[in-house]
């Protein structure tokens, strides 16, 4: 009997088919280089899946005898976070005849079989967080989905805000900043019930001048909110202030050609630990264009645990879904891309993309 | 030991080494390719270079190794160089050649850049800026960019002659340029202004860039026939001449009679007509025709940006005829369908690696040249077989800074590591005419070499050094 | 001599600082405090951003801060920079409560040019397409992050325009289509009237809460007295307006409001009407013809009218810095038309700050105000002379020091 189980996990070993249905299904995946996240790096690290969430990730991971087995040569990491995108809503993100639409969802907008999401997959990237467009001064809430089985991580996530010039029309209210302070501080002040009470819920302000990001962090100190900032080119000038009303920070996306300023200002709000995200905005970019912006930003000066953090669990704490993606360990999500070479170079591809605990990607098909 | 050594060294070292294509020197420019003589200058600084993986070029790799540097040149790579007294040590992780960019747009005034109205006669070097934006310039030397294929007119149709220059900040304007007269650069059916454009535009342009060869190849063939004829009519004058001298005094007789003739008949006196006289005239000078005949006759390379599969397989089919045409294809979306005949022809391909939403990748709305953009087009023109080049799309100045990055981009969707080194420093050098100078970390080139922390594509390395023409253009203290 | 040397000695702090402290010593020539004395040779000594003496000094240490003339740094009430459509909120015509504070750009590369010019503090109003358009705020011109402007004191004047310009793209209600702009005032007469509508609500308010109204708790602040109410009226007829408006409100028991007229022209031409209602002015620049906004005439001599009848008053650039317009020349061209000295510093220091109540910092150069000084290569106001250093809050914005790079 013990010889039948020897010989079926020795079968077991290898490329072995996976199940393709989600559910209870243990097995282990044995990699030379395991990133637990948080700069945390294991030679020769396990990772044990069972159903559809991570049992155990480490060195000396008690496997039990049977379990089906992967090897890989190279790094596992966890999935990859995007901010910004707009993939599979159709164009349908902004409302903007009403200028405050807090509660409107985008997840009700959602179509999870869009291709721009296989696309992203495919990249590496298993978690998705879609905003509003900035038209609207309360946009609504953010919806922070997976690239694979459609699976919704939040269906109410960031609230959006916007304090771009693109909130204001000349022909509804607010037309200008100072009607759009005044209603949201109206809007933000206790018992009005318009906008969710700022103390539970997180907001994405979107800011893209200095002035606008001024004016976020006023909202910020004022109303004790928490949450982060988007859209702003220039934020690094301000990082301190940033950093002490502790606010996280969108940044990019960045493509060629992109102002050195820009990317000063990224390293700066690094120096400053201000937690920073990744925008990606789907799909008008391509999904390659998320590592590209990591990438700029680190032969700028970026430190690579900052970006390597923006680009999974930061993200995933400014997202709000911490305790489901954005690291390796007991208890999270089994998102996680086996790479061909360290992520963080761009020369390195995903071979294989797991969500859910599912293998969804391959490369090559 | 060591200075005899050397003075072999010094001895043997041939002019020109190791040119694998010698550029024809053409009747356009003064200048030829830029041999001077090692000048005896004051300072004589000799640089030696070290490192621990000194790659030769791609594919050839000497560990722990070191070159040695003296007025601009390479006189010495080798395990075994050890550095003479007085010298600049540099060592570092990597060392190899400084990355070529062969499609770039960087240096040129922003209006020679995107002019539409260039012809084959306009030469990209006049509209080089050497004062614009040289923070840009830093950063560019700073990734590694050594040398780049400046082209204007790249959306025309003819987009004129280009140059292989240095974005070299300290060099003098007229040094920086490598070569003058590079390549001539043509592009068929890409969308021009903000109209696209349907298939018969394009195949009529492409008719028209074929019309145009040919007709520069007539213009040869009367060129050489002028020759001939000139050389034949010098002969038949000599041979004339010595005739007429042998009969000169009865000749002179004759003459004198006539005229008294016609004087007593009071008619015209005709002077002798010979045929000798009429010289053969030559063809009407066409500068346009001078330019494009120097590409039909292999002299000049032709970069053609063109994408669609019709485009492609009818110049791939109209370029046949014409013999010693070198033929570049930049851009190449659709090339697989035809990779087979790029193959089988040796015509490069310069691809622009870089992924593609709807939105470029810096932002700007997406020509509408073609519908898709694989970003593994490099990899699998590779694996066809076909020469692979890398290059940064010639669409805006900043983008020849991000091409190592792209190229690294490449890598990750299959291309060859080798190859993706290969097509930033031999290949486009070669293409470019300059392989005798530059590209490759040898004795006798230049010394365009950057000295690294780590794998030269990677994203997490760090430039250490930069050495341009033998001067040291960046220096890291980390 | 020797006992002048030992003094000076004493005095003179050696070091060369850079650029980033806040304490420094000024020589000056001539200092003029703009409160009521002129110093001859004296050192103002700056510690921590704020004026800890002015005594009497020898000479400069060389590389020190040295000027031929020291005044207070200048106070503009109408810096109008922010000017465009989205300064102010349109949904409303009475919008007192809005604040310019939200809309301000104070990362603007304009501020710094205003900053050079010698203009240390500003009020920014929200522009005047509205009746009554919100809350101004003064700010410092430099001494944020990267050199932008700074919030010295938010709420310190509730802004209106009579005139033609509030009425701009409103349209009657008939013969188009409705939107947000189909609305009164169309005229000159609306607009005053819903000047008068907002006061008289506004005060019915304080007996019924019933009948509050966004803005009317500052309206109410404003009938109270507490904060100015700042009215843009460049011609004859709407500074007569203004003016009656302030007495019908005083004369109905609706309180006693402090006005204060910006861009009074042709004030010149009623000054009575000024004296009795005991109302504000702020000029605009001068014009070389005579012609400035809203086709009214300004002489000038206005400014040396006004003054000799007492009616306070202030000077304005409208945030112009070229060499010929600045708040300096304004100065000077109030002087040219016989307005003196002393009324033309008052003019454009401590009176604006007084207006403004921000008269305890800033304004003059006493002990314990902002060290905001405006360093002069000769005679402030005069043509031939040249604002050479700038500081705010003990910081240097513009460095007289002969080859010192300008920080950018």
């Amino acid at each position: 009997m013990t010889q039948a189980l020897l010989w079926a996990s020795l079968a077991a070993l290898g490329a072995s088919p996976l199940p393709l249905a989600r559910g209870a299904d243990t097995f282990a995946v044995h990699a030379a280089e395991l990133w637990l996240g948080d700069g945390q790096r294991i030679e020769d690290g396990v990772l044990l899946v069972e159903g559809g969430r991570i049992k155990a990730a480490g060195r000396g991971v008690d496997v039990p005898l049977g379990t089906p087995r992967i090897e890989h040569d190279s790094v596992i990491s966890a999935g990859l976070i995007a901010f910004d995108c707009a993939v599979g809503l159709d164009g349908e993100t902004s409302e903007p005849k009403r200028s405050v639409l807090a509660t409107g969802r985008l997840i009700d907008a959602f179509d999870a079989s869009a291709e721009g999401v296989a696309a992203a997959l495919s990249e590496g990237i298993t978690t998705l967080v879609l905003t509003p467009a900035p038209t609207t001064l309360a946009g609504g809430r953010c919806a922070v989905v997976k690239t694979a089985h459609g699976t919704v991580l939040s269906a109410e996530g960031l609230l959006a805000l916007s304090l771009s010039e693109e909130a204001l029309d000349p022909n509804r209210y607010p037309t200008s900043p100072s009607g759009a302070m005044t209603e949201l501080e109206r809007l933000l002040g206790a018992g009005q019930g318009a906008l969710p009470a700022a103390a539970r819920v997180a907001v994405l302000i979107e800011a893209p001048t200095r002035d606008d990001v001024r004016r976020a962090l006023g909202l910020a100190e004022r109303h004790g909110l928490r949450g982060a900032l988007s859209g702003s080119r220039r934020a690094g000038e301000l990082a301190e202030a940033i950093a002490a009303a502790q606010l996280a920070v969108v940044v990019g996306p960045f493509a060629s050609g992109v102002a050195q300023r820009e990317l000063d200002s990224v390293v700066a709000l690094g120096r400053a630990r201000v937690p920073l995200a990744f925008a990606l905005e789907l799909p008008t970019r391509h999904p390659a264009g998320l590592r590209l912006s990591a990438s700029l930003c680190l032969r700028a000066g970026l430190d690579p645990a900052a970006a390597w953090s923006a680009l999974t669990s930061g993200a995933a704490a400014v997202a709000g879904v911490q305790t489901r993606v954005g690291r390796l360990e007991r208890g999270l999500d089994a998102d996680f891309v086996l790479w061909s070479g360290n992520p963080l170079d761009l020369s390195s591809r995903p071979v294989a993309v797991f969500v859910d605990g599912v293998r969804a990607h391959q490369r090559g098909e | 030991m060591l200075s005899l050594a050397l003075g072999l060294a010094l001895g043997l070292v041939p002019r020109a080494a190791l040119a694998s294509s010698t550029p024809v020197p053409s009747p356009l420019s003064s200048a030829g390719p830029q041999e001077s003589a090692p000048q005896e200058d004051a300072e004589g600084e000799v640089l030696w270079i070290h490192a621990q993986r000194l790659i030769v070029r791609p594919g050839e790799e000497l560990s722990n190794a070191a070159l040695l540097v003296r007025d601009g040149r390479i006189i010495a790579v080798g395990s075994d160089v050890v550095a003479p007294e007085g010298a600049r040590e540099i060592t570092g992780e990597v060392a190899c050649a400084g990355f070529i960019d062969p499609w770039s747009v960087f240096g040129l005034e922003p209006e020679a850049a995107g002019d539409e109205r260039t012809n084959a006669a306009t030469r990209s070097v006049d509209g080089i800026d050497p004062y614009l934006d040289p923070r840009l310039r830093q950063q560019l030397v700073e990734a590694g960019i050594t040398a780049y294929r400046l082209q204007a007119g790249t959306r025309a149709r003819l987009g004129g002659v280009g140059a292989c220059v240095r974005p070299h900040p300290g060099l003098p304007p007229d040094e920086a340029v490598l070569l003058e007269n590079c390549c001539v650069a043509a592009s068929v059916g890409i969308t021009r202004g903000e109209r696209g454009q349907d298939v018969f535009d394009r195949l009529a342009e492409l008719d028209r860039l074929l019309g145009a060869l040919s007709d520069a190849q007539s213009y040869l063939q009367d060129q050489i026939e002028y020759r001939y004829e000139l050389e034949e009519w010098q002969k038949a004058i000599t041979a004339k001449e010595k005739e007429l001298e042998e009969g000169f005094k009865k000749a002179q007789k004759d003459r004198e009679k006539e005229q008294q003739e016609a004087k007593e008949k009071d008619k015209e006196f005709k002077e002798k007509k010979y045929k000798e006289d009429r010289r053969p005239k030559p063809p009407r000078y066409d500068a346009e025709k001078e330019v494009l005949a120097r590409c039909v006759s292999g002299e000049l390379p032709l970069v053609v940006e063109v994408h669609r599969v019709a485009e492609l397989r009818g110049l791939l089919e109209g370029t046949q005829s014409f013999g010693r045409l070198r033929l570049v294809i930049a851009g190449a979306t659709e090339a697989l369908a035809v990779a087979e005949d790029l193959a089988e022809r040796r015509i490069p391909v310069i691809v622009w690696p870089a992924p593609q939403g709807r939105l470029l990748l810096n932002g700007s709305a997406r020509p509408l040249e073609y519908s898709e953009a694989d970003p593994a087009l490099a990899s699998r023109l590779e694996e066809a077989g076909v020469e692979v080049l890398l290059g940064s799309g010639g669409a805006f100045p900043s983008g020849t800074r991000e091409l190592p990055l792209l190229a690294a981009l490449a890598v990750g969707y299959g291309l060859d590591r080798e190859a993706a080194l290969a097509a930033l420093t031999t290949r486009p050098a070669r293409v470019l005419d300059v392989a005798d100078r530059i590209g490759s970390l040898e004795r006798g080139k230049q010394a365009d070499v950057l000295v690294l922390s780590g794998d030269p594509l990677a994203t997490t390395t760090r430039v250490l050094y930069v050495v341009c023409a033998g001067d040291i253009v960046v220096e890291r203290k980390e | 001599m020797i006992l002048g040397l030992i003094l000076s000695s004493l005095l003179a702090p050696v070091a060369v600082q850079e650029l980033e402290g806040n304490s420094w010593s000024v020589w000056a020539d001539r200092v003029y405090t703009a409160a009521g004395d002129l110093l001859e040779g004296a050192v103002i000594r700056v510690e921590e951003g704020k004026i800890a003496a002015v005594a009497p000094g020898g000479s400069a240490p060389a590389g020190a801060l040295r000027a031929a003339a020291v005044t207070p740094g200048m106070v503009d009430l109408s810096v109008r920079l922010l000017s465009g459509w989205t300064g102010v909120e349109h949904a409303r015509e009475v919008n007192a409560g809005m604040r310019a504070s939200d809309a301000v750009e104070l990362f603007d590369e304009r501020w710094k040019a205003v900053a050079r010019s010698g203009v240390t503090t500003a009020l920014v109003n929200p522009p005047d397409f509205n009746v009554i358009g919100g809350l101004g705020l003064a700010v410092k011109t430099a001494g944020g992050p990267d050199g932008a402007a700074r919030e010295l004191a938010p709420e310190r004047v509730v802004r209106g325009a009579m005139g033609a310009q509030p009425s701009t793209r409103n349209h009657p209600a008939f013969g188009r289509p409705e939107d947000l702009y189909s609305r009164r005032p169309t005229t000159r007469m609306g607009v005053e009237w819903e000047h008068r509508a907002a006061f008289y609500d506004a005060a019915a308010s304080r007996a019924d809460a019933q009948r509050a109204f966004p803005g009317s708790p500052e309206l109410l602040r404003v009938l109270d007295g507490e904060l100015p109410f700042m009215v843009q009226a460049w011609t004859t007829q709407d500074i007569r307006t203004a003016v009656f408006l302030k007495e019908e409100i005083e004369r109905e028991g609706l309180g006693r409001p402090r006005f204060v007229i910006d861009a009074a022209a042709e004030a010149w031409r009623e000054p009575q009407l000024l004296v009795r209602s005991g109302v504000a002015v702020v000029l605009p620049p001068f014009a070389p013809l005579g012609r400035t906004g809203e086709d009214a005439f300004m002489t000038i001599g206005s400014a040396k009218l006004l003054s000799d009848l007492g009616v306070p008053l202030a000077l304005s650039a409208h945030g112009n810095t070229s060499a010929g317009n600045s708040l300096c020349r304004q100065a000077g061209w109030a002087m040219r038309g016989g307005l003196s000295f002393a009324a033309a510093l008052a003019a454009v220091t401590i009176t604006p700050a007084r207006l403004i109540g921000v008269d305890e910092r800033v304004g003059s150069l006493e002990v314990g105000k902002d060290a905001d000084l405006v360093l002069w290569s000769g005679e402030p106001f005069e043509a031939s002379s040249a604002v050479i250093g700038v500081l705010i809050d003990g910081r240097i914005v513009l460095d007289p020091r002969a080859g010192a790079e300008q920080a950018d």
